[in-house]
């Protein structure tokens, strides 16, 4: 899997909101600073043309994607403050065969959410897959995004991007060497796993792991973050 | 010409002394782009806007009547068409029309429209199949098994079609609808709205006021005194339609609503304003300029025309010049072919696009989805 030959994608992620979200809790969504594992496979699969269900499909492709990121220029934080008029009778149906209510007492009051936004950010993702023979492949996932099934976004449905996000190949044997081809000019903030490159500032866990069958998120992976 | 699986919609519209948005303290929604704090409009706010809109283009005065009759097919079609045996369909089928359409489903002239997509589809096909399964060949055991099915799953069926029914599956099927713990049953919004911005630096003034209480005994004084933020602003506006996505949503009604769909939204996008403050403010607003393009490529927005402030003398000459120069400039880097049309209350052109009306713009959008494979 390793090799100075290993292809890797890159991705060019612009626009003046976009969003990484984090593990939202209560009505307050953060973001984080780094683009996620599940985040950069919905988008992939999005670009496919993939639907929700295809849980076993996605977490392949979560499990197989190699990625890292690193920071053209720094998105200060935006928090929106959002506002839904919601009524006691709302309700939806379910596959599982009873309608889901909702619970809670405060009507006609609005309910309130907190979103936190990326403004203003420029970042690079160089992404590869293990299993490179397998489907889908990084030539497969180069056409999608060219010619997405849907219209592709930055973490969030209003986070349109400013340009097409592939952006040419690299070569390199660990995240790090692929990161280092992109030749940024003044040093750059960036983001490797640990292992696949060098030991950088500081390593932590980040929780960006989707478990695609159950919907929810969980484990941690070790992130390291330098500059390059 | 790419084939039009995207709709993209670009505006520049103007607001003079307004508060179209505003965040949690009441001061106007605001965005740094470029390193220069901009006012914003939230697409949830742009959104509930062109969704509830009393307009001659609402969305809800969108006919129906065509889908009709293809959508009173639907169960003898597309939830029970291709099951057999025959003698066990036709057993559970009254029980089916019943369920989907109400009590009177099984005349088929007084059954209503409704907006099945791909997912109640999905999931009705699956319970028939379950249910034609588990009679075993036995009519008889069918249609008692159908009855305590709809029995069982009434509420949950009765929400569905509550979900379906004109005109409210309609602004479903275009901005989505989520049910939090079941994402098998969500729809995927094709409508994408970015947050406009003002294509210049923030034009804030902090508007004092009184009221004065005429009818005072007393020497006639403020009564209240009060303080509120109105901003000016040329706003970008940016929309993204997935057609596919879209005719997946509107299901079997597609091939009759998706055309006046768009052509609505076309006309709602140019011309409703996200008002707030509407009897101080007046804040209506006309697109001075819309961009569509029609295409198979990534959709972008064209924000970074306006990454470096247009200067706020420049006015929508100059932000009209921005996106011209900036869409040339993706012309030539990237070259992606979409079709284009536009309308612009100057007299320049922009590259690759047709000049229309309005309403010239709206009929070109409707005639797309009959263009898709």
């Amino acid at each position: 899997m390793s090799g100075t030959d290993t292809r890797w994608l890159v991705l060019r992620l612009s626009a003046p909101m976009l969003s990484f979200g984090r593990v939202s809790i209560d009505q307050v969504g953060p973001t984080a600073r780094w683009p996620g594992s599940s985040m950069l496979t919905g988008l992939l699969a999005n670009a496919l043309g993939w639907d929700w269900d295809d849980r076993a499909r996605l977490q392949a492709l979560q499990d197989r994607l190699r990625f890292g990121a690193l920071i053209l220029r720094e998105g200060d934080t935006l928090t929106d403050s959002q506002n839904a008029q919601l009524a006691k009778a709302d309700r939806g149906w379910t596959t599982r065969g009873a309608p889901e209510g909702r619970a809670g007492a405060s009507y006609d009051a609005p309910h309130r959410r907190r979103r936190d936004f990326l403004m203003d950010a420029e970042y690079r993702v160089v992404l590869t897959l293990a299993l490179a023979e397998a489907e889908p492949t990084l030539d497969r996932i180069g056409a999608a995004l060219d010619r997405p099934a849907r219209p592709l976004f930055l973490g969030r449905k209003p986070c349109l991007p400013t340009r097409p996000l592939r952006a040419g190949e690299v070569r390199g044997a660990t995240v790090y060497a692929a990161l280092a081809e992109l030749n940024c000019a003044t040093p750059c903030p960036a983001a490797w796993p640990k292992d696949d490159g060098p030991d950088g500032h500081r390593v932590h866990d980040v929780a960006d792991t989707r478990v695609w069958s159950s919907g929810l998120h969980g484990g941690t992976r070790a992130l390291v973050e330098g500059t390059l | 010409m790419p084939e039009p699986r995207f709709l993209q919609i670009h505006t520049l519209t103007s607001y003079t002394a307004a508060l179209l948005n505003r965040d949690d303290s009441g001061l106007a929604k605001r965005l740094t782009y470029g390193g220069a704090p901009r006012t914003r409009i939230s697409s949830q706010c742009l959104k509930r806007h062109w969704r509830i809109a009393e307009d001659p283009h609402a969305l809800h005065a969108i006919d129906g009547a065509d889908a009709a009759s293809r959508s009173r097919e639907l169960v003898t079609r597309k939830v029970l068409g291709g099951l057999g045996p025959e003698p066990v369909v036709a057993a559970i089928e009254p029980v089916f029309q019943k369920a989907v359409y109400g009590d009177k489903g099984t005349s088929k002239t007084a059954r209503q429209t409704l907006l099945f997509g791909d997912r109640e589809i999905a999931w009705l096909r699956g319970e028939a199949e379950r249910l034609v399964a588990e009679a075993g060949g036995d009519a008889g055991a069918a249609a008692k098994t159908a009855e305590a099915w709809a029995k069982d799953f009434k509420k949950n069926i009765a929400a569905m079609r509550d979900a379906v029914a004109l005109p409210g599956g309609l602004t479903a099927a275009l901005f989505g609808r989520m049910v939090t713990s079941d994402t098998s049953a969500n729809i995927t919004a094709p409508v994408h709205v970015a947050h406009a911005f003002t294509v210049h630096g923030e034009e804030s003034e902090s508007d004092y006021f009184t009221a004065v209480d005429d009818l005072s005994e007393d020497e006639p004084g403020a009564d209240t005194i009060q303080e509120t933020e109105l901003t000016c602003g040329l706003y970008y506006g940016y929309v993204v339609v997935d057609l596919p996505g879209l005719a997946k949503n509107l299901g079997p009604a597609a091939a009759d609503l998706s055309g006046p769909i768009l052509h609505n939204l076309v006309h709602l996008v140019a011309e409703v304003s996200p008002g707030a403050k509407l009897g101080s403010t007046a804040p209506y607003g006309r697109a001075g300029l819309m961009l569509l393009e029609a295409g198979d490529r990534q959709p972008r927005s064209l924000a970074e025309a306006f990454r470096d402030p247009v200067p706020a003398a420049a006015g929508m000459a100059g932000a009209t010049d921005a996106l011209t120069e900036h869409l040339a400039e993706m012309d030539a880097a990237y070259s992606t072919g979409e079709d284009r049309r536009f309308l612009s209350l100057r007299n320049t052109d922009l590259p690759g696009a047709a000049r229309g009306t309005l309403k010239e713009l709206a009929d070109w959008a409707a005639a797309l989805p009959a263009q898709l494979s």
